[in-house]
């Protein structure tokens, strides 16, 4: 029983990520596909919670969650005075404005405010949810800008990282296991040079490959699956060499154990071998490096992002900077941190269930 | 493995290559949609509001003025467009505008002179917060209205007469008052529009009204808009049906997507192409009405000696600055650019190092060696650097002069010319309307973009005649007083060129509006079939 409902809550999340995914990759829109969705994140959520209770969780996520929000306190916070002691305000512009031009436009936004008022009035808004309007795009809601991009750069990020478990882990296992030959060379020298290519370069690269010379893939915009081979590939390729590699060193390690020997020793097959008692046990150095990839191709998904014209939340980073848009520079900060905290949180709980040995309460 | 990367590869090339190429964006055809990319999403579509190149372009589509631009004539006039004609009186004090009958907006209203009255109440309102409500300072008492100091707006000199009368009073005579009504703040509101959907949010897909010769049919923040013909459209009606408007913000992505057919108009391409690009059938170079130029401190030592400044004005060699950034743009030593009357190139410092060296002796450096060390802040750009380098380069080879670079992140830059903390500033300009008046106010003692704090009463007054002239040669010649002494006598600027525009246009567009205003209304552009 205890073992069942894990296997239930993964089977259903992951039959719905794919159901989600066929979707996505084939155009199906509507209301299934966006079910599929809820349903993956509502048994996501039941699996979560039937672990926590049955493990005893429950003190620890309250823990963390705790930690949590103080973090979150802390980043608005510091963020709130880094950006009032950066130089130059938003409305500072080429034109100069006249001064009662000025001072009406700071009215609007509270701009002319003290310091400790204003920073009140933020966090007061951040309690009830409210993140505040832009101050460059007139209308728009920090909240409306982030719902509007998060879409488009959430599936930049799962498609990159599903292909560098999907390509990195078979590619890490075959090394290892072809230890020392042209094969494993031949991958980790491919691995080094993933790592150390800037995306920026192997973008343009395979635009100009892909795109302009066979031209077979369309060079940018984000409009049809077709459209999301080459970023995806591109952000892809950092975290394919990082999984590989390290898929690659744990496996020697756990191939040259004891245990092993003696599968090998009663005779079970090469397969059995290294899929079944192998591949488990050197998961789980991958999985714990889940979280820091996550924040890798979400920092990365920046330059993808304005390289590829896709139209997420990484030119909105930028841009709110060099536009001193305090509000959506705030809004993105913290959501980045929300990302990636919560990351964190959900791979520490899937380490307990990987790796019976870890107890977390 | 192999196997399955080759599945996935082969996979995608047959998607990719089945895609019917017909259809662009929402299933339009092709041959009716042009594919334009404007860079940036448009912070607002609100015209009393928006300030930027992206916002104004689909503004301009989707709007329309007193008056428009008339592109067929070589030098920049301007041609009734929702006015039918207008009439100056009280010595071009009092401008009258009869508006054309029977022009409707999106909903099916008529257009009346008070949607002026609104459109430029609401502009100058100060809780509106409009950067551009300086933009009708001219006009009587609204500079007051803005400041909040008078609260009654039938004071300010906008009424409707009539239905279709419009009479603006200005503090001022200006002869040039009809150029300055092609501009988007000067444009008319629905203020029943505002009212229903919302002071911030009326200008919304589905929300908005409009009367151009296309309407906003859907926007997808930050990827697409998607602009229709306006079948209603009381001029001549749009040729092409769908415009298309792309937020590319990289600009070597987009030319790949002209390379490829997927985009008809690049609005600026990679300063490093240029020089690839420039053999191409698609290219197109044009000078801008737009000067790049570098000021002096005036207030700050050595900058406050005129003979200084013109030192290093006459040690510059414009041509040299031209050819290293090699984007076709035109040296020039006037603040008024060609195109615009008042501009002659024989005003201004001419290229001389050794009158320049001359000029420092009479200053009292005689020997170099005791002349202070020069500062020049820019803010961090490849142009920009690549300008401040040649500078450098130039002045140390013309005068022996050592000038130290500083680059700052563009608002920091700004703030810092905020304060006296700055020698030689780099910056430029970019005309709102095409006439001189709107470059040479810059300088004058009480405008906040003199960031050289530069003061000369005659100058002021010399301006403020020439703005005032209705007769053409007296304009001209005023302006070329003012700009003796502003470029030649006390030099507290130094222009160095003309800024181009460096755009793509695909081949199977005809007639797409190119000029020096940088304005792009598609209703006259058709697609080759």
């Amino acid at each position: 029983m205890r073992k069942n409902y894990k296997v239930i809550t993964g089977a259903v999340i992951v039959g719905s990520i794919l159901l989600n995914i066929f979707f996505d990759l084939f155009e199906f829109e509507g209301f299934l596909p966006s079910a599929m969705l809820y349903v993956s994140l509502i048994s996501g959520a039941i699996g979560a919670t039937i672990l926590i209770v049955k493990e005893n969780l429950l003190v620890y996520v309250a823990k963390r969650g705790f930690e949590a929000f103080v973090t979150m306190f802390v980043i608005a916070t510091a963020t709130f005075l880094l950006l009032r002691f950066l130089p130059g305000g938003p409305f500072d512009t080429e034109k100069a404005l006249p001064p009662e031009i000025k001072a009406n436009v700071e009215a609007k936004y509270n701009l002319n405010a003290p310091l400790i008022e204003q920073y009140g009035l933020y966090i007061s808004g951040l309690l009830r949810g409210d993140l505040g309007q832009s101050y460059k795009y007139i209308g728009r809601s920090v909240t409306e800008i982030i719902a509007q991009a998060m879409p488009a750069t959430f599936k930049l990020g799962f498609y990159a990282l599903l292909i560098a478990f999907i390509i990195g882990v078979p590619l890490g296992v075959i090394a290892a296991y072809k230890h020392n030959t042209w094969v494993d060379n031949l991958a980790m020298a491919g691995a080094i040079s993933g790592v150390a290519l800037p995306n920026f370069l192997v973008g343009a690269i395979l635009i100009l490959i892909f795109a302009l010379y066979f031209r077979v893939l369309p060079a940018a915009l984000w409009e049809s699956p077709t459209h999301y081979i080459l970023p995806v590939l591109t952000l892809g390729l950092r975290p394919i060499s990082i999984i590989a590699r390290l898929t690659r060193s744990s496996v020697l390690d756990v191939i040259r154990s004891d245990y092993i020997r003696t599968a090998w020793a009663k005779g079970l097959g090469e397969k059995v071998v290294l899929f079944k008692h192998v591949l488990r046990n050197s998961l789980i150095p991958v999985l714990s490096i889940s979280g820091p990839l996550i924040a890798n191709v979400m920092s990365g998904s920046f330059v993808i992002e304005v390289i590829f014209a896709v139209p997420g939340m990484g030119r909105h980073l930028v841009q709110s900077v060099n536009n001193r848009d305090y509000p959506l520079i705030l809004g993105l900060t913290l959501l980045y941190s929300v990302v990636l905290i919560f990351a964190n949180l959900i791979v520490d709980l899937l380490y307990s269930i990987v790796d019976p040995r870890i107890k977390l309460a | 493995m192999k196997k399955l990367i080759f599945s996935i590869l082969s996979m995608a090339l047959i998607v990719g290559c089945t895609k019917k190429q017909e259809k662009s964006e929402f299933g339009l055809d092709i041959n009716d949609t042009i594919r334009v990319n404007f860079l940036t999403e448009p912070p607002s579509l609100d015209w009393s509001k928006s300030t930027d190149t992206t916002s104004s372009f689909v503004e301009i589509n989707i709007m329309d003025g007193l008056a428009e631009f008339d592109f067929t004539k070589p030098n920049l006039s301007v041609k009734p467009a929702l006015a039918e004609s207008w009439e100056p009186s009280n010595g071009s004090k009092t401008w009258t505008f009869k508006l054309r009958q029977g022009v409707k907006w999106t909903d099916g209203v008529e257009l009346e002179a008070s949607h002026f009255v609104d459109g430029w109440e609401r502009l100058l309102r100060p809780t509106t917060a409009s950067e551009y409500g300086y933009y009708l300072f001219g006009v009587k008492n609204a500079r007051k209205y803005n400041e909040g100091k008078l609260k009654d707006f039938s004071k300010v000199g906008v009424r409707a007469e009539d239905k279709y009368t419009l009479v603006v009073d200005l503090d001022t005579p200006r002869s040039y008052f009809p150029l300055m009504l092609t501009h988007h703040a000067s444009y008319p509101i629905r203020k029943d529009v505002i009212a229903k959907h919302g002071e911030d949010t009326w200008a919304d897909e589905g929300k908005i009204v409009t009367l151009g010769a296309y309407k906003l049919k859907k926007w997808e923040h930050d990827r697409i808009i998607h602009l229709e013909r306006n079948e209603d459209y009381y001029g001549e009606k749009a040729k092409i049906k769908n415009v298309l408007v792309y937020m590319i913000l990289e600009q070597s992505t987009a030319v790949g997507l002209v390379d490829t057919g997927k985009l008809d108009f690049q609005l600026e391409v990679p300063k490093s192409d240029i020089r690839v690009l420039r053999n191409r059938e698609d290219y197109v170079n044009i000078h801008n009405l737009g000067i790049y130029y570098y000021g002096f401190n005036t207030k700050k030592a050595p900058y406050n000696d005129s003979r200084v400044r013109r030192a290093i004005a006459m040690a510059i060699d414009r041509k040299e600055i031209a050819t290293v950034i090699g984007g076709g743009e035109k040296p020039t030593g006037n603040i008024i650019p060609p195109g615009l009357i008042g501009h002659d190139e024989e005003i201004g410092t001419k290229f001389d190092p050794a009158a320049a060296k001359a000029l420092l002796a009479e200053a009292g450096y005689t020997d170099m060696t005791n002349f202070p060390k020069l500062t020049l802040n820019f803010n961090t750009n490849e142009n920009h650097q690549l300008v401040a380098e040649n500078v450098q380069a130039q002045l140390k080879r013309n005068l022996g002069v050592s000038l130290e670079l500083k680059n700052e992140e563009w608002k920091v830059y700004l703030k810092t010319l905020r304060t006296n903390n700055f020698g030689i500033y780099r910056m430029g300009w970019v005309s709102d309307y095409p006439d001189p008046a709107d470059f040479m106010s810059l300088m004058l003692s009480y405008s906040e973009n003199n960031r050289s704090k530069w003061v000369n009463k005659k100058y002021d007054s010399l301006v403020e005649k020439a703005a005032a002239e209705l007769d053409s040669d007296k304009r001209i010649e005023a302006y070329t007083q003012a700009q003796k002494i502003l470029l030649e006598k006390d030099a507290p600027i130094v222009p160095l060129y003309v800024y181009s525009s460096n755009v793509l246009v695909s081949k199977r567009v005809k007639n797409f509006p190119i000029n020096e205003m940088r304005q792009f209304p598609l209703k006259g552009a058709s697609l080759v079939k």
